[in-house]
C-alpha cells in the first residue's frame, strides 16, 4: 500500500497495527457548552496521526486535557506505562507520562537566549539555586542546534529567530535529552500556524525523521494538504464527537472536508466584476509611506481585488493606510469620486469604508461585550429612540443577523468570547455588512478559520459584492486569492509589479510571482 | 499600560455551544438545561443584593444591635454617609468603564470640599460654592485627561501623582487645618434634612446613579465607552475616538467629585482636608464588589450602589455591635480584596484572566 516513495514508512512495510496510545470516552463541558462528548483516539507506535476538525470541534480542548491544562469530566488515557485518569491529570503529571507538547502559542521566552530557553526545560525539577556553567551550557546548546538543523548561536535571542526556527527549537527543547529514545509521544498543536511554506517543509522533514526513529506524533492542523502530505492516519472531530478516522490511502480533500464539515462544501466563484466606463468606487493614487512606495489602484463596484505579496511588500500596510490607521507620507484616496481625508478611521467609515483586521482577537472583537453589542457598535444610531437606545430593537436585529449569517450562538446576549473563531469572524463581518459599505478592506479574512465557516463567510461577502460593494483584500493563502479574486495585484517592495486576471490565475502563479526575486514589469 | 480588561485567550475558541443549541432566541425553550443556566445567572446577579438584605435582617435581630440598628435615625445616618461614598464610587467607576484607572476622586472630593468652604465663606452664596466645587473638580479632570490621553502617561501613575499634587494644594490652601467657620446654615441644614423621609444627600446619590446608569447603558456614548474599555484596538478600528472618550470620563469623574465635595461639606459642616482622601479605597471596594452584581462581569452603577449599601450596613452594624473603629478598616480592606477576587473568579469561569498588575 505505501510504495517505498516515503522513507518514513518502514522498509518491511509493516503498518502500525497495535494501539500504543488509547484515549477513551473523553467528555468535557464548559458550563452549558459541551466541548467534547465521549471522544476516542487510538494511535499506533511510530505513527504520525493527524487530528482534524473545525474551530470548536473540540480538538484543542482534547490537547489541553492531555496537557493537564483542563481536567476532563470523564475519560482515560492508556499507554504502555499505565492508565491515566484524565479527570485528575495535572500539568505536573505530564512530564512523567511521556507526553511532550508543542503548543500553538509558542511558549518561549523571547527576551532570553536560545541557550537559556533550552536550559529552562532541562532544569525543571532541579535545585533552583544550582549554578549554571556557561561554557558547558553553550557547548550542549550548539550540539542540539546542530542536531536539529537550526541556524543560530547559543547567544541568539529567541525573538531574533525566524518563526520556523522557533518551532523547531521548541521541538528540540522537548526532545533534547533523549531524542534517541523510541517511546516518546510528541503532540503538536497547529505547529505550522505561523510558518511559511519553506519552513513547513523543513519541519515536516524533521517530523518524518522522528517518526522513522520510532517516535509517535499527534498533530493538530487546519490544512488538509499538510495532513495529506504527512499523516499516516487522520481522526476528525466534529461538534465534540468522533466523525471518523481515515487511513492514508483513503485521504482525499473531499473525503476529509466532508468529515470535518459534515456536508459537501459549496464552491464559490468570483462574480463578474462590473468594470469599464464606470467610475471606480475606490481610487488611490501615489500612496507612499511605510513599506508602500508609490501605489495607484482602483476598485470597481462588484469586484474583488486581491493584494498579494510577502511580508513587508506593503500589501497589508496599503489596506491600513487607506483606512487611516497607518500614516501616509503622500497620496490621495477617493471614494465614489469624493476625496477622503486620510488618517482618521471614523471619516473613512463615514465615507463607506469597512476594515476587517487579520487578528480578530486583538483587533476585532470586544471580548467582554455581548454578541448584540459587538454587532451594533458601528450602527448604534439605528436604535436611538426618544428615551435612549432601544434594547428591543437592537436584540431583534441581532437575532435576525445571527440567523442570516449562520452564527452559532445560544442567544444575542451571549458573550462574543464564548464563540468559536469562525463564528467571531462572522460577527465582525456581519457588523460591517449592516452598514452596506461601499468598500470592504479585508485583511486575511479567513486566517485560522475552518473550511465550513470560510465558505459561509465568502457567501456573505459575495452577497455584499453583488449589491455593489467593492472588495480590496489580502490573504496568506494564495489559493484563496486565486479562487475568489477578480483581479490580483502583486506587490514587491511597496510597488505593484503585476496585475493578474483572477479567472485565469492559479495559486501557483500567485505564489511564484510573490516569490520571484527580480520582478518583471507587468 | 495596565489593562483593566480581562485578557482574551485562544481557549475560548474551543468553547462554543453545540450547534444543536440553535442560535434562534433561546434554543429549545423550557428545556431544563436552559432554565437551570438562567436561574444560576439570576442567582449570581442578585447574590450581593440577597446578602445585603440578610445582613439587614441579621443586625435587626442581633441582640446587641437590636435596639440601635433598626431605628429611622440610624438608617438615615447610614444613607447620608453612604451618599458621599456612592458619589465617589461612581466617579471611580466611569473611567474604569473606559478601561483606565482614576485614583484621584478621594483627593478631588477633599479639595472641592475645601474650595466650596472657602468660597462660601467669602461669598456667602451656596450656588457660587457649588459652581466653584464643580469647577475645581472639572479642572482636576482636565489635567488627568490631558496627562493620560495627550502625554500618554499610565493612568495609575498619572492619577496617583495627581493625588499627591492635590493634597499639596490642599495643605497650601488650608495649612492643614479644618475650615469650621462661615458655613451657612442653609447648606448644613440641607445636609441634615430629608425629603419623603429619605435624607437629601441620599436623593442626590440616587439621582446621580440614575443619570450615570442611563448614560452608560442606554446612550450611544455609554455603549462606545464600554467598547473602548473592552478592546481599545478594536474600538479604534470601528471608528471610535478613544482619546476623546477617555478624556470625557475624567471630566465626568471630576464633576461628580465636585458635587461629592459639596455633599461632604453639607454633611459635616466643615471643610476638613482629611475627609475626602479616606474614601478612595472603600470606593474601589464598592466598584469591584459591584462588578459581581446586577450585570456580573461588567462595571456597573447598580452593582456599585448595592455594594455601597452593603458596606454601609456592615460597617454601621459592626460599630453598633461594639466593634472597635479599626474593624471598619478591616472590613473595607477585606471587601476590596474580596471584590477583586470575585471579579477574577468570574473572569476565570468565562475562560479568561483578569489582568490586574
Amino acid at each position: 500500500m505505501h510504495a517505498g516513495e516515503n522513507p518514513r514508512h518502514r522498509s518491511n512495510g509493516a503498518r502500525p497495527s497495535r494501539d500504543y496510545l488509547t484515549i477513551e470516552g473523553v467528555t468535557k463541558a464548559f458550563g452549558d457548552t459541551k466541548s467534547l462528548v465521549g471522544v476516542d483516539l487510538r494511535v499506533a507506535k511510530g505513527e504520525i496521526h493527524a487530528l482534524l476538525g473545525s474551530n470548536g470541534s473540540g480538538k484543542s480542548t482534547l490537547i489541553k486535557i492531555l496537557a493537564g491544562v483542563y481536567q476532563a469530566d470523564a475519560g482515560t488515557l492508556n499507554m504502555p506505562s499505565g492508565e491515566i485518569d484524565l479527570t485528575a491529570h495535572l500539568p505536573s503529571d505530564v512530564r512523567a507520562s511521556g507526553l511532550h507538547f508543542v503548543h500553538q502559542e509558542p511558549s518561549v521566552f523571547p527576551s532570553l537566549s536560545v541557550a537559556e530557553n533550552l536550559q529552562l526545560q532541562r532544569d525543571a525539577g532541579r535545585n533552583p539555586l544550582a549554578s549554571v556553567r556557561r561554557s558547558a551550557l553553550h557547548e550542549r546548546t550548539r550540539a542540539t542546534l546542530e542536531r536539529f538543523g537550526v541556524d543560530a548561536e547559543p547567544e541568539t535571542l529567541m525573538l531574533d529567530l525566524a518563526p520556523a526556527a522557533r518551532t523547531t527549537l521548541m521541538i528540540a527543547r522537548t526532545l533534547q535529552d533523549d531524542e534517541d529514545s523510541r517511546d516518546r509521544i510528541l503532540i503538536l498543536d497547529e505547529p505550522t500556524a505561523t510558518l511559511e511554506a519553506a519552513d513547513v517543509r523543513m519541519l515536516f522533514d524533521a517530523l518524518r525523521r522522528y517518526a522513522a526513529a520510532g517516535q509517535t506524533i499527534i498533530f493538530v492542523s487546519h490544512h488538509l494538504d499538510e495532513v495529506m502530505n504527512l499523516a499516516d492516519r487522520a481522526t476528525v472531530f466534529r461538534d465534540g464527537r468522533n466523525a471518523g478516522t481515515l487511513r492514508r490511502e483513503e485521504f482525499t480533500e473531499s473525503a476529509l472536508s466532508e468529515l470535518i464539515v459534515g456536508r459537501p462544501l459549496a464552491t464559490y466563484f468570483p462574480s463578474p466584476g462590473v468594470r469599464g466606463d464606470e467610475n471606480p468606487v475606490l481610487r488611490a493614487s501615489g500612496l507612499c509611506g511605510n513599506c508602500v512606495d508609490g501605489v495607484d489602484l482602483s476598485v470597481y463596484a462588484g469586484e474583488i481585488v486581491g493584494l498579494a505579496g510577502l511580508v513587508g511588500s506593503g500589501h497589508t500596510e496599503l489596506l491600513r493606510q487607506i483606512f487611516g490607521i497607518e500614516n501616509l507620507e503622500a497620496g490621495e484616496v477617493s471614494v465614489d469620486g469624493e476625496a477622503l481625508r486620510l488618517g482618521a478611521p471614523h471619516l473613512a467609515i463615514a465615507a463607506g469604508l469597512a476594515y476587517i483586521p487579520a487578528d480578530r482577537y486583538a483587533d476585532g472583537i470586544f471580548p467582554d461585550l455581548s454578541l448584540e453589542e459587538n454587532l451594533g457598535i458601528v450602527s448604534l444610531h439605528r436604535y436611538r429612540r426618544a428615551f435612549g437606545l432601544s434594547r428591543r430593537a437592537e436584540r431583534a436585529e441581532a437575532s435576525r443577523d445571527l440567523e442570516r449569517f449562520g452564527v452559532v450562538a445560544s442567544s444575542p446576549a451571549a458573550l462574543v468570547s464564548s464563540l468559536s473563531g469562525g463564528n467571531q469572524q462572522k460577527v465582525i463581518v456581519a457588523r460591517w455588512l449592516r452598514r452596506t459599505p461601499r468598500i470592504l478592506l479585508l485583511e486575511d479574512p479567513t486566517r485560522g478559520i475552518d473550511i465550513g465557516a470560510r465558505s459561509d463567510l465568502w457567501t456573505l461577502i459575495d452577497q455584499a459584492v453583488d449589491e455593489g460593494a467593492g472588495v480590496l483584500m489580502t490573504s496568506s493563502d494564495p489559493e484563496e486569492l486565486a479562487r475568489v479574486c477578480n483581479r490580483i495585484l502583486v506587490l514587491h517592495s511597496g510597488r505593484i509589479t503585476h496585475e493578474l486576471d483572477g479567472s485565469s490565475t492559479s495559486a501557483d502563479d500567485v505564489t511564484e510571482l510573490i516569490h520571484r526575486p527580480t520582478p518583471v514589469a507587468a | 499600560m495596565i489593562e483593566t480588561r480581562p485578557k482574551q485567550r485562544n481557549a475560548d475558541a474551543e468553547k462554543r455551544l453545540s450547534p444543536r443549541a440553535v442560535h434562534s432566541r433561546g434554543g429549545e425553550p423550557g428545556s431544563s438545561k436552559v432554565k437551570k443556566g438562567r436561574l444560576a445567572e439570576v442567582a449570581e446577579a442578585y447574590a450581593l443584593v440577597v446578602l445585603t438584605i440578610a445582613l439587614l435582617v441579621f443586625f435587626w435581630a442581633l441582640p446587641s444591635t437590636r435596639d440601635a440598628f433598626p431605628t429611622t435615625d440610624n438608617l438615615r445616618i447610614v444613607a447620608a454617609d453612604q451618599a458621599v461614598l456612592l458619589m465617589i464610587s461612581i466617579a471611580v467607576l466611569v473611567p474604569m468603564v473606559g478601561g483606565t484607572w482614576d485614583f484621584t476622586p478621594g483627593a478631588t472630593t477633599g479639595i472641592t470640599a475645601v474650595f466650596a468652604a472657602t468660597t462660601v465663606q467669602s461669598s456667602g452664596s451656596i450656588m457660587v460654592a457649588i459652581l466653584a466645587a464643580v469647577g475645581v473638580g472639572l479642572a482636576v479632570g482636565v489635567v488627568n485627561g490631558l496627562l493620560i490621553t495627550k502625554a500618554r502617561i499610565n493612568s495609575v501613575i498619572a492619577t496617583l501623582g495627581m493625588t499627591l499634587v492635590i493634597s499639596g494644594v490642599v495643605q497650601w490652601k488650608t495649612g492643614g487645618s479644618t475650615i469650621v467657620t462661615g458655613i451657612p446654615s442653609g447648606l448644613v441644614n440641607f445636609g441634615a434634612d430629608y425629603t419623603l423621609s429619605v435624607p437629601n444627600l441620599a436623593w442626590v446619590g440616587i439621582l446621580t446613579a440614575l443619570v450615570i446608569s442611563f448614560t452608560l447603558s442606554r446612550t450611544i456614548y455609554g455603549r462606545r465607552l464600554y467598547a473602548v474599555g473592552a478592546n481599545r484596538a478594536a474600538a479604534r478600528l470601528v471608528g471610535l475616538r478613544n482619546e476623546r472618550l477617555v478624556f470625557s470620563t475624567y471630566l465626568i469623574s471630576g464633576a461628580l467629585c465636585g458635587i461629592a465635595g459639596v455633599l461632604l461639606l453639607a454633611r459635616t459642616g466643615t471643610g476638613n482636608p482629611a475627609a475626602g482622601p479616606a474614601y478612595i479605597l472603600p470606593a474601589y471596594a464598592a466598584v469591584f464588589l459591584g462588578a459581581s452584581a446586577i450585570t456580573p462581569g461588567r462595571w456597573n452603577v447598580w452593582g456599585t450602589v448595592t455594594a455601597v449599601v452593603f458596606l454601609g450596613i456592615l460597617n454601621n452594624g459592626l460599630t453598633l455591635a461594639g466593634a472597635n473603629s479599626y474593624v471598619n478598616s478591616l472590613v473595607n480592606g477585606a471587601a476590596l480584596i474580596g471584590g477583586v477576587g470575585i471579579a477574577n473568579a468570574l473572569a476565570r469561569r468565562r475562560g479568561r484572566t483578569l489582568e490586574m498588575t
